[in-house]
């Protein structure tokens, strides 16, 4: 009923564990073999190196211009040749996502517990929130320029904080509120505080939810910060070699700029996948399916 | 109560009428102009690079005075933008014709855009870079450390090419959007700005210490003219397809007589001129449409050989510059085949007997008011 698994039948412990202290590992401890390794990952390496064969066969094929589509083999030649640049650039740009990011989900987690703890904050946050969540990136970088100056690494982070900051409100909240309320009483009997309730029951409850947000808010950080670039400000940053080099037909540089910025949000992502499983190492989706 | 009879008739007509006259004026391939010969009218399409004003006062007029009428052509002019390219649109079919810069052009071309030069428009360059009378930013060693704005997308050739070659260290290239807000808030120490457009912005924007519109005075200019990188600008292109077919080139020598008997009528009607782009939703008004195109005029005429005919020498010197510092065409051998002058000539020709040099042309005095009005 409640959709958490953990709570079902025969696996009750596990969801009160940490409520009470007590951390039962989940995860089976056999090695991870080579093999096993191989098998896992297999697919998506197959998958993906179908891609791009198709994606050369194609363009060579039917000769498709460079500007409309360029070939893999192109792409790669840029990537290779403007290796230094695009790396500075991507990490200038990383660094703007990445200022975002924290100032969006520090206000997001504060605003969180306040409107938990109290209603009337809550309810008073909520449409402003979702008055923030509508508002277009493009409309907001301008405007930021504006504020902060085009040449003020501010102006870009204010992008991506204002982009990070609902999604990560949103779930922050729920996972703290929607907790069962069987847990509740069970503080309740044993006189635990709102700050104990929060500590022991909400806080672990929430977890799974914000690092879900944090994984969404990452990649929007990102996004939020070339584009952002692209209304003005210093020209050694990923957003404003893509658009230069697009309007400059030199599609195959641009295609390796987007390249890096994948390549970046993935490294991203997996820096919260750590993260996530650093905090939550008792988690239903660490367990190995077998 | 229904009409009957000879009124439902009258009204049968009348609608009949009106549905003609409408398809008439439409001017579709296949209809006739009004009071012309044309067998058939030709539709084309003419990407501008940017929003409409007095810098495209030539087509405008073309078109409003009925000049591409005349040569039974119906022009679609469409007006460009920030994130319109106009090789791109000329690359994709989305046009027939194409006003571009030419080192825009050429780098587009290495990137794959098969496209041609017929009629070199502006004989000079009006770009500069603009920087407040005290900042004492001269020359390009001024820049030195300091942050120097730019629009991109092809329009920094001619800065970056006086930063290569003028050997400037430490410049922060910074991207501007199109105002002079970034130098006006003293957030960039120089800022890119066309002589007919940006700079006219800044002489109609109040300055807060004097409460008066700041004065030339206040600003110091490097001219890419005298430092030496500037490069040709506005020309018009088309694709090399397009022109290879049959029946095209006869299109292309009556759009650019049109064309240049616009601007030639400008010479002469300078008002008018400005009336029919403010007509055509220029978004600054009267006195800023009247300094550009008093500059405008000022970087076609007087033209060495007729308004639009490539002068050869010109066309060599960008292309050294273009060559020798612009990374994406360094080594790469640019073949005169880029452009054409023929067109041009015939175009010139059918015009003999008006000022097609314009060689008297003389800039006059414009006041400019508050945001351009």
């Amino acid at each position: 009923m409640t959709g958490r698994d953990d709570l079902e039948p025969g696996n009750r412990q596990i969801g009160a564990a940490p409520a009470l202290g007590v951390e039962i590992p989940l995860t089976s401890s056999r090695p991870a073999t080579a093999r096993r390794l191989a098998a896992v990952y297999t697919p998506a390496v197959v998958a993906f190196a179908a891609v791009i064969l198709l994606w050369e066969g194609t363009t060579r094929l039917l000769d498709v211009e460079t500007f409309l589509l360029p070939k893999p083999s192109e792409i790669i030649t840029s990537f290779v040749d403007t290796w230094s640049t695009v790396w500075e650039f991507g990490f200038r740009t990383l660094w703007e996502a990445f200022g975002g990011f924290v100032i969006g989900v520090v206000a997001a987690v504060a605003t969180s517990f306040a409107a938990v703890r109290w209603v009337r904050f809550r309810e008073g946050m909520l449409p402003i929130a979702i008055a923030m969540n509508s508002m277009p990136i493009v409309a907001l970088a301008p405007i930021f320029n504006n504020w902060f100056g085009s040449t003020n690494v501010l102006a870009k982070m204010s992008v991506a904080a204002v982009v990070v900051y609902f999604p990560v409100m949103i779930n922050t909240t729920r996972g703290l509120l929607e907790v069962d309320p069987g847990e509740l009483e069970l503080m309740r009997s044993v006189a635990a505080g709102p700050t104990e309730t929060m500590r022991r029951v909400r806080i672990p409850h929430a977890l799974p939810f914000f690092f879900a947000s944090l994984k969404v808010a990452s990649a929007l950080s990102l996004i939020a910060a070339i584009i952002a670039e692209y209304f003005g400000g210093p020209q050694n940053v990923l957003g404003q070699y893509i658009i230069n080099r697009a309007n400059l037909f030199q599609f195959p540089d641009a295609w390796a700029a987007i390249l890096v910025a994948s390549l970046l949000g993935i490294a991203f992502y997996v820096l919260i996948l750590v993260m996530e499983r650093l905090a939550m190492p008792w988690h239903v989706s660490f367990r190995e399916t077998e | 109560m229904k009409p009957t009879g000879w009124r439902r008739a009258l009204i049968m007509v009348a609608a009949l009428a009106l549905v003609l006259t409408a398809c008439g004026d439409d001017g579709g391939s296949g209809g006739t102009v009004e009071g012309g010969e044309c067998e058939t009218i030709d539709d084309v399409r003419l990407q501008l690079q940017w929003f409409a004003q007095s810098q495209f006062a030539g087509y405008y007029v073309a078109k409003d005075l009925g000049f591409y009428e005349d040569q039974c052509l119906n022009v679609e002019i469409l007006e460009g933008g920030v994130d319109i390219v106009p090789q791109q649109v000329l690359a994709t079919g989305g046009a027939e014709f194409g006003l571009a810069w030419v080192p825009k052009a050429l780098v587009s071309r290495e990137g794959g855009a098969d496209i041609v030069n017929i009629a070199q428009v502006f004989e000079r360059s009006g770009t500069l870079e603009v920087s407040w009378a005290d900042s004492g930013i001269e020359t390009p060693e001024d820049w030195a450390g300091k942050k120097v704005g730019n629009w991109g997308f092809g329009n920094e050739f001619e800065l970056t090419a006086a930063i290569n070659r003028f050997g400037v260290e430490n410049v922060e290239l910074v991207g501007q959007d199109f105002t002079m807000n970034d130098l006006l808030n003293d957030e960039i120490d120089a800022a890119e700005a066309m002589i007919y457009n940006e700079y006219a912005q800044v002489l109609e924007a109040v300055n807060p210490e004097t409460g008066e519109l700041y004065q030339p005075e206040d600003l110091a200019v490097i001219d890419f003219n005298e430092v030496g990188t500037a490069m040709l600008q506005d020309a018009v292109w088309v694709n090399a397809d397009w022109i290879n077919e049959e029946g095209n080139e006869d299109i292309a020598v009556r759009f650019l007589t049109a064309s240049f008997q616009g601007w030639i009528h400008c010479l002469d009607n300078f008002d008018e001129c400005v009336s029919v782009v403010l007509d055509n939703g220029s978004t600054l008004g009267q006195s800023h449409q009247e300094w550009q195109l008093n500059e405008i005029l000022a970087l076609i005429f007087p033209a060495s050989n007729g308004i639009g005919v490539m002068n050869g020498d010109l066309w060599d010197q960008s292309v050294d510059v273009a060559t020798a510092e612009i990374q994406e065409l360094q080594g790469v051998e640019i073949s005169d085949d880029v452009y054409r002058t023929d067109l041009a000539e015939e175009a010139i020709d059918n015009l003999s007997d008006l000022d097609t040099d314009g060689d008297g042309y003389e800039r006059r005095d414009i006041e400019l008011q508050e945001g351009g009005n």
